[in-house]
């Protein structure tokens, strides 16, 4: 008897005891990056369009153009070392000089065919990206011509913005496939895209060596990459799905680097040894949509009577933790024609004035849909939800929450049928036009026309805007569309989120992109 | 069976088609053009009456074929023959762990009946049948992997492990075929974990139902009769009560596999495990019907095989029982 509580002492007395010191650590060359990655499908450069297909994708593939670290307003050279946009007459054409010497990691040179192929391939595909091309772009298969060996010619009709295509060259859409190895691999007539699924083909720092779905994928360094070699020759990107697991491994030297921290958690890891936070910015902006057809929301005063009732640096202070950024215009910061503005934080008095003024002093009731899980940034939406409710109730404002999975929210509100929904956008690349139509062009059957905003000023402007070669007048163009929007529009944009890393203290040159995605070329220990 | 199979199958089909959403938007997302979407629900024959549906679903069903995902975009089968090996390893350890904790547990309970074994085992049982399978990963987890590092942390293998060629898809066969012991240790360690953290709540269950079986027969005549003919206690034991007591504790046994599928989703959260109970969450919340329909057929082939061979079992324990 005694023996048995003996035993049972020193059990509980060992799960008790202090950490042990001695810590394991991932192998000197290997990146060890854990994420839940269980939305990836395809890591074929003209499939990939979720976040960590387009993470992995972007370390096997090289594009014409870049944008390098967090910078996303000056393009930079990568796979073409020069481009210029020459007017074609009735189309915009845009010249491509590619950097000589440049092998795929097949060891075959690149080509301005294979610069065709890709694109045409992207085109012919028609996969989740492939709008990027035929809508942004406004392409079809054959307006990307080879001069030579060395120089492309990509069309684009007037109407499409050649700057926006730039930078949607800078997205994986854009990576530049080996074209003998893709149709050695051809099943049917799919241009190798069952085969590149999980196989690699491009120029990029990195080649594929195996992705196990639901669990990792291992990418090595590629012996024939042109530019300097990556500091590490293995990454592994490990499948971990849950937030506190991946602290552990963060903190059991299992892990170099874990991505999907919860704010509490970050916090937490100040006080914890050999390991440290860091923040990414992210170009997505949270914000709820208001229908304008559903009364009293019609009213713009109404709409603007919401905005000033809510607590905008309460939620970000202490559902996010710090973060997130306080941004209330429809382009986010890191992009061109960001704009500042940020004039709303809650007063319930101007609030009460304003929705006197139009007519509901007693206040009314609205529905918010909201999606279920976290929003981005951490908390969960239903928490941000709850916090708007409380915010509103102050002004009279009744809110009823329904939350919904977001399949079938989106389903609601693209039908126009929401009256107030809280969702997120992200642009589709790095481009103010990305945001700047959506929000603002009914006709484009995005956001304003889920909202029923139908504000042909607006419209006109977001167009100007986009197609202006001009950068300070483009400038102008964003800064008069955007305060407009902020103030007319049918948007309450809540923050920007910033996304929060943990990482090995002796992990050295991570760079977040907000594009959302990393280079792990530049990435030592 | 086929009358079970086909009651799952519809109703598991037309409840995930009145789910008020629309699948083709969850796997294209919120910036998909109308186009894409109406070629997507074209292509997967989403655009056709439920009823049609449901017959082309089961014509294919019957040659083998469970569709393609809707979110993966792969045959569901080749799905299913990634994830349900690694799903059927855990399940086997925490079934393993079940038998070989919660038997053992509910004799002794029962015979040491009201004793401080009896007792700290029905605290123990009471404990694991109530605490989520959730925490209990966390709670075990940060214990033996983050504060002691006496096992290795979450996956089916150290992170630095090459797997094995995939033939049975099960690494601890696999990586025996392969004559590859250090992948074979790794893989049998990383099962420690997630199987206790799995097979506890059944372990409490089945000890629960053994004792109170148990106790049952051991005041039973016979029982009195094996004593008084002086026969060995263990032997009494084993022998005459034990098997008496096997019926109802067989049936739990069966019943608690459906427990381990449900609670397969949490531990392969919590462990990072790849297999099918995290498969079908993230089908089930993308409204991937193709692939919830196999999920949930293949559960319940097993399901329904493993009661009929507990079934089978009854007549091998106990005479008076008989299939005609």
């Amino acid at each position: 008897m005694r023996i048995r509580i003996a035993a049972v002492v020193m059990l509980v007395g060992v799960l008790l005891a202090p950490q042990a010191p001695s810590r394991a650590a991932t192998a000197s060359d290997t990146l060890v990056y854990v994420n839940d990655i269980s939305d990836m499908i395809s890591l074929d450069p003209a499939v990939a369009y979720e976040f960590s297909g387009v993470l992995v994708a972007q370390n096997l593939y090289d594009t014409l153009v870049a944008f390098e670290g967090e910078d996303l307003t000056t393009l930079k050279p990568r796979l073409a070392q020069s481009w210029r946009i020459r007017d074609g007459g009735d189309v915009w054409q845009i010249v491509f000089q590619l950097r000589p010497g440049v092998k795929f990691s097949t060891g075959r040179p690149v080509t301005a065919k294979a610069v065709a192929f890709s694109f045409d391939r992207v085109i012919a595909l028609n996969k989740s990206p492939a709008f990027l091309f035929k809508d942004i772009g406004g392409m079809k298969e054959g307006d990307t011509i080879a001069v030579g060996s060395d120089t492309v010619v990509v069309s684009l009709p007037k109407t499409s913005s050649p700057q926006a295509f730039l930078s949607v060259l800078t997205f994986t859409v854009g990576a530049i496939v080996d074209p003998d190895e893709a149709m050695a691999h051809q099943s049917g007539s799919d241009r190798g895209e069952a085969w590149l699924r999980n196989h690699s083909a491009g120029t990029g720092p990195y080649m594929l060596d195996r992705w196990d779905p639901e669990s990792r994928a291992v990418l090595v360094a590629n012996p024939n990459y042109w530019g300097p070699k990556p500091r590490l020759s293995r990454v592994i990107i490990q499948h971990v799905p849950e937030s506190s697991t991946q602290k552990f491994m963060l903190e059991s030297g299992d892990a170099d680097i874990a991505a999907d921290l919860t704010p509490e958690q970050v916090l937490d890891l100040a006080s914890k040894p050999g390991v440290m936070s860091q923040d990414g910015k992210l170009l997505q902006l949270v914000y709820v949509g208001m229908n304008v057809k559903q009364p009293p929301l019609d009213n713009v005063k109404v709409r603007e009577a919401v905005r000033w009732s809510i607590d905008y640096d309460g939620i970000i202070r202490s559902l996010l933790r710090g973060g997130a950024r306080k941004v209330q215009t429809i382009v986010p910061e890191g992009l061109f024609g960001f704009n500042s503005s940020a004039p709303f934080q809650q007063d319930i008095s101007k609030a009460k004035a304003l929705l006197a003024e139009a007519g509901v002093g007693g206040g009314f009731t609205v529905e918010m849909l909201v999606p279920t899980g976290p929003a981005p940034g951490g908390p969960k939406w239903a928490d941000i939800a709850a916090k708007i409710q409380s915010d509103l109730a102050k002004a009279g404002i009744k809110v009823e929450i329904k939350e919904t999975v977001q399949a079938q929210l989106l389903g609601v509100y693209r039908a126009q049928k929401g009256q107030m929904v809280m969702i997120l956008w992200g642009p589709d690349f790095p481009d103010p036009d990305g945001n700047a139509t959506p929000f603002s062009d009914y006709a484009a059957h995005s956001i304003a026309w889920r909202n029923q905003y139908n504000d042909t000023a607006a419209a006109t402007l977001a167009k100007q805007a986009a197609l202006e070669p001009d950068l300070t007048k483009r400038r102008t163009l964003y800064k008069q569309l955007t305060d407009k929007v902020l103030h007319e529009g049918p948007y309450i944009v809540l923050y920007q989120p910033t996304k929060r890393f943990g990482l090995r203290q002796n992990v050295q040159g991570f760079v977040w992109n907000p594009m959302a995605y990393a280079e792990f070329r530049t990435v030592s220990k | 069976m086929g009358l079970v199979l086909l009651g799952v199958s519809v109703l598991t089909f037309f409840i995930a088609h009145v789910v008020p959403a629309d699948p083709v938007l969850a796997a294209l997302g919120e910036h998909a053009r109308e186009d894409q979407i109406r070629s997507y629900r074209h292509a997967y024959g989403l655009d056709r009456p439920v009823g049609v549906q449901y017959l082309i679903y089961v014509h294919r069903l019957l040659a083998g074929d469970f569709g393609i995902s809707i979110r993966t975009r792969r045959p569901v089968a080749e799905d299913l023959g990634e994830f349900l090996p690694a799903t059927v390893e855990l399940g086997g350890t925490a079934w393993l762990v079940a038998l070989l904790l919660g038997i053992p547990a509910g004799i002794l309970s029962a015979i040491y009946k009201d004793r401080i074994f009896d007792h700290l085992a029905r605290i123990g049982s009471l404990i694991g049948a109530s605490m989520p399978v959730f925490w209990l990963g966390l709670l075990l987890l940060g214990s033996f992997y983050y504060r002691l590092r006496w096992l290795p942390g979450p996956g089916r293998l150290d992170i630095s492990a090459i797997p094995p060629p995939p033939r049975t898809g099960l690494l601890l066969i696999d990586s025996a075929l392969a004559g590859d012991g250090a992948v074979f240790w790794s893989a049998l360690r990383h099962l420690v974990l997630p199987g206790l953290t799995l097979g506890l709540f059944s372990t409490a269950v089945i000890a629960r139902m053994t004792r109170s079986a148990m106790l049952e027969v051991l005041y039973q005549d016979y029982i009195r009769t094996a004593r008084a003919k002086g026969l060995a206690g263990a032997r009494v034991v084993l022998r005459h009560a034990l098997r008496n007591a096997m019926i109802p504790t067989l049936t739990i046994v069966g019943i608690s596999f459906g427990n381990l599928l449900s609670g397969a989703v949490l531990t392969e959260t919590v462990f990072a495990w790849p297999g099918l109970g995290r498969y079908a969450t993230t089908s089930a919340i993308s409204l991937d019907f193709p692939a919830v329909m196999g999920v949930t057929i293949v559960a319940a082939v097993i399901y329904t095989t493993i009661n009929l061979v507990i079934d089978l079992l009854y007549a091998r324990l106990d005479p008076r029982v008989r299939y005609e």
